[in-house]
């Protein structure tokens, strides 16, 4: 084989893999997420919070609260404060939630009343179906 | 089973003389030079933005709330996504390089000059598209740099009197950069400049094989130089087939394109994308030390340099008309950049004073 | 050839210059009228080197001004200091507490139920905020604010020197977990959530000193150290990723230069 040919050969070869390793990263770009991208939902009973209560949950390795609220029925919001991070907690009395780092203090529905948050907690889809209620 | 498919289409289509025509009896100048390729390496920039910038399309959010977000997704979610947006965001900056290095090499060569003046000409304005591109797309990721960055250039046309503040709301679509920015110059981006540039290039490739390619001015050169007063294809004959010979050098330097492409994103990741490119847009809080990107740099510093603004703006049109017209501001016959030492200091000390402009509008 | 050198000499001085003029490099407020009496020379001495202070505080570079703690108007220098705009001046002694617990609510609970709080309440002296962080000069807390020369005013320094073993290992791991962060930062990956978290796990670890309580401290070190490792072992994924990607891009440069090279010998082949 001269040597031509060689390079010649060696050219397809080196062009070959190079397609391949576009092609093999554009298919794994392009695929749906598949199972994992959807999270996993969390299912609690509605006996396990009467109204004016809530219970901390975790989904999707996110801390959430389920608050039954006395006037607008359940609602899944994070509890992670939009500021800095720090976790937000319900005060039943007040109907509201606080952050204790830095007074930050939002609505049952999750809107910022006043403090530094920015922006609103995030909110988790939630579905009542009977006796059990699903979040995420 | 090759030979099947080419005498199909050689049926249909005439393969065989495509192929002698465009490719095996094209024949291009014997002294022609690597930095011939360079239009070609542009070209090939542009075709791997186009289709990074599409894959890209397909996770990108265009709206403030959620840009950032998703090409955050896009680095660290999407399998793979950060291969395409570091093609992009390190292809982008390497194609206004390759660019600019094409045009310098189209000026030493004097391959401007008649009968290609029109080519110059869109040439010009396929680099302000360019420039226009990555001024646009800048703005996208939606963060820090994007926002503040595209504020002060958006604030240049304010110098005009009259028109000025104008121009600028109609740039940003309101008083300050915002979300309706982010809709038009994604629009701008995605859309209207593909089209724009890829029609250029139609014209500056017809222009090019019309005319025909220039050869150096220096070397053996095939051709007479006869005065130019009837239409003529510089043919070169005697010269050497473009196919292998030129596509051989086009390979070469693509592929080294894009070795600088895949050595910056393995080795330098963080070159053009510093901390603030990292960094959530917050129309509240101006960084620090916010600069527009290199190559807008000395630009830039020619602005802050000169004391009146409109004097700064009103020098920087007249020299982007010079840069656009200069075919025909330059109508000197001799083409060997060599033989003409007062072009030679010109095009010098015009690149270093861009140069040094560049540094001290980074440093400074 | 040696005609294409200026050429090829411009070419590397373009692709030197790209890399040194690429990337930047602080915070930009509206500054409220206050500073412009306290900073000016008819100012009182002692009040007038607040800005100053103020200016190398932690709160500073957060954003938190004049009115945020002490009320009034920050745009209206006629209204900068009256009570019906909010204004409350300097807080007592006692009253420090409450003063800063209207932003630092977690703290101001922990610390009314220790025994510093209790010793303030009844004896109207005992540390308040100020004494161990300062008034306008504050810095991001850390744990060398627990010193001999602070803790012993009131009583031996070891009743503190056992809080600060206690703290110590928490503090180091948030420490490692800070800079892995922003080495990950500076690699150009975005760690906010992870960010988050360590900022939630440190506050609560700081609101929890206040209390004094070593057994309390103990206690839930655990948990400070199970979230601590949870996000350490995802600074190290990240790592990885980077690492792999880093790889992949080198593979690909290598892949484009074996074709230069292949390309280069054809032509010069027959």
């Amino acid at each position: 084989m001269n040597r031509r040919r060689f390079l010649r050969s060696l050219l397809v070869v080196l062009g070959s893999t190079v397609l391949v390793s576009f092609v093999y990263p554009l298919v794994r770009f392009l695929a749906p997420p598949g199972g994992q991208a959807q999270g996993k939902k969390v299912v609690i009973k509605r006996s396990e919070i009467p109204t004016g209560s809530a219970k901390d949950i975790i989904v999707n390795s996110i801390p959430a609260i389920v608050i039954n609220t006395p006037d607008k029925g359940f609602i899944a919001l994070s509890k992670v404060c939009t500021h800095l991070g720090c976790l937000v907690e319900y005060e039943k009395a007040k109907k509201r939630l606080l952050c204790p780092c830095h007074a930050g203090v939002y609505t049952l529905e999750g809107a910022v009343v006043s403090g530094p948050p920015p922006k609103p907690l995030q909110k988790f889809p939630l579905k009542v179906e009977g006796e059990d209620i699903v979040i995420g | 089973m090759f030979g099947k498919v080419r005498n199909w289409l050689e049926i249909r289509i005439g393969l065989d003389e495509l192929t002698r025509t465009q490719l095996t009896e094209y024949l291009i100048p014997k002294n022609i030079n690597i930095f011939y390729t360079l239009g070609f390496v542009a070209l090939a920039a542009f075709i791997s933005q186009i289709i990074t910038g599409f894959f890209l399309l397909i996770y990108y959010v265009p709206h403030s709330d959620y840009a950032f977000r998703s090409v955050q997704d896009i680095m660290n979610k999407v399998p793979y996504g950060w291969l395409f947006r570091m093609m992009h965001a390190v292809g982008s900056n390497l194609m206004v390089a390759v660019v600019i290095l094409h045009m310098l090499s189209v000026f030493f060569m004097g391959s401007y000059k008649k009968p290609r003046e029109m080519t110059w000409v869109v040439g010009s304005f396929m680099l302000l598209t360019t420039l226009t591109f990555c001024l646009s797309g800048y703005l996208l990721p939606w963060s820090q740099l994007s926002y503040w960055a595209t504020t002060i250039v958006t604030t240049i046309p304010t110098a005009f009197p009259y028109v000025g503040e104008f121009i600028t709301r109609m740039l940003r679509g309101g008083e300050t950069v915002s979300g309706t920015t982010l809709n038009r110059f994604f629009a701008l981006h995605v859309t209207f400049l593909p089209l724009l540039l890829l029609s250029f290039i139609a014209i500056h490739l017809f222009l090019i094989r019309r005319i025909g390619i220039s050869s150096p001015p220096f070397g053996e050169s095939s051709e007479e130089k006869k005065p130019w007063t009837r239409y003529r294809h510089e043919s070169h004959a005697g010269g050497y087939p473009f196919y292998p010979y030129f596509v051989q050098k086009e390979m070469l330097m693509v592929s080294a394109y894009f070795v600088a492409m895949f050595f910056i994103i393995s080795f330098l990741p963080t070159l053009f994308l510093p901390e603030d490119a990292n960094t959530p847009a917050d129309p509240f809080k101006t960084p620090a030390h916010i600069k527009p990107e290199w190559y807008f740099l000395a630009l830039y510093q020619m602005l802050k340099i000169v004391p009146n603004k409109l004097l700064g703006i009103s020098m920087q049109i007249v020299l982007v008309t010079l840069f656009i017209l200069w075919p025909f501001f330059d109508t000197e016959e001799e083409d060997n950049i060599l033989k003409r030492p007062l072009l030679r200091s010109l095009f010098i000390i015009s690149i270093l004073a861009w140069i040094t402009l560049t540094i001290w509008g980074r440093y400074s | 050839m040696r005609r294409g050198i200026p050429l090829v000499i411009i070419a590397l001085m373009i692709f030197f210059v790209a890399p040194l003029v690429s990337g930047q490099g602080g915070g930009g407020q509206e500054e409220s009228v206050c500073l412009g009496c306290h900073d000016s020379d008819m100012m009182k001495p002692e009040f007038r080197s607040i800005p100053s202070e103020w200016k190398k505080s932690w709160h500073y570079q957060n954003n938190v001004s004049c009115n945020d703690c002490h009320g009034g108007d920050p745009k209206d220098a006629a209204m900068a200091m009256s009570p019906e705009r909010g204004f409350v001046g300097k807080p007592n002694y006692a009253e420090v507490p409450e003063f800063c617990g209207k932003c630092h609510i977690g703290i101001l609970k922990n610390y009314l139920e220790s025994g510093h709080g209790k010793a303030l309440k009844s004896t109207q002296s005992g540390p308040n905020c100020v004494t161990c962080h300062g008034s306008h000069e504050i810095q991001k807390a850390d744990i060398s604010i627990i010193n001999e020369k602070r803790c012993s005013q009131c009583h031996t320094y070891d009743r503190a020197r056992t809080v600060k073993q206690a703290l110590f290992v928490t503090e180091k791991e948030i420490r490692n977990v800070e800079r892995g962060l922003k080495e990950l930062r500076r690699s150009g990956v975005f760690t906010e959530e992870q960010e988050r978290t360590l900022f939630s796990t440190e506050a609560e670890f700081r609101t929890l000193f206040h209390s004094v309580d070593v057994s309390l401290i103990k206690d839930r070190t655990n948990e400070f150290t199970r979230k601590l490792d949870q996000i350490d072992s995802q600074i190290r994924d990240l790592s990885h990723e980077l690492l792999f990607r880093k790889n992949f891009a080198a593979f690909l440069m290598l892949l484009f230069l074996g074709i230069c090279i292949v390309v280069f010998s054809l032509s010069k082949t027959s």
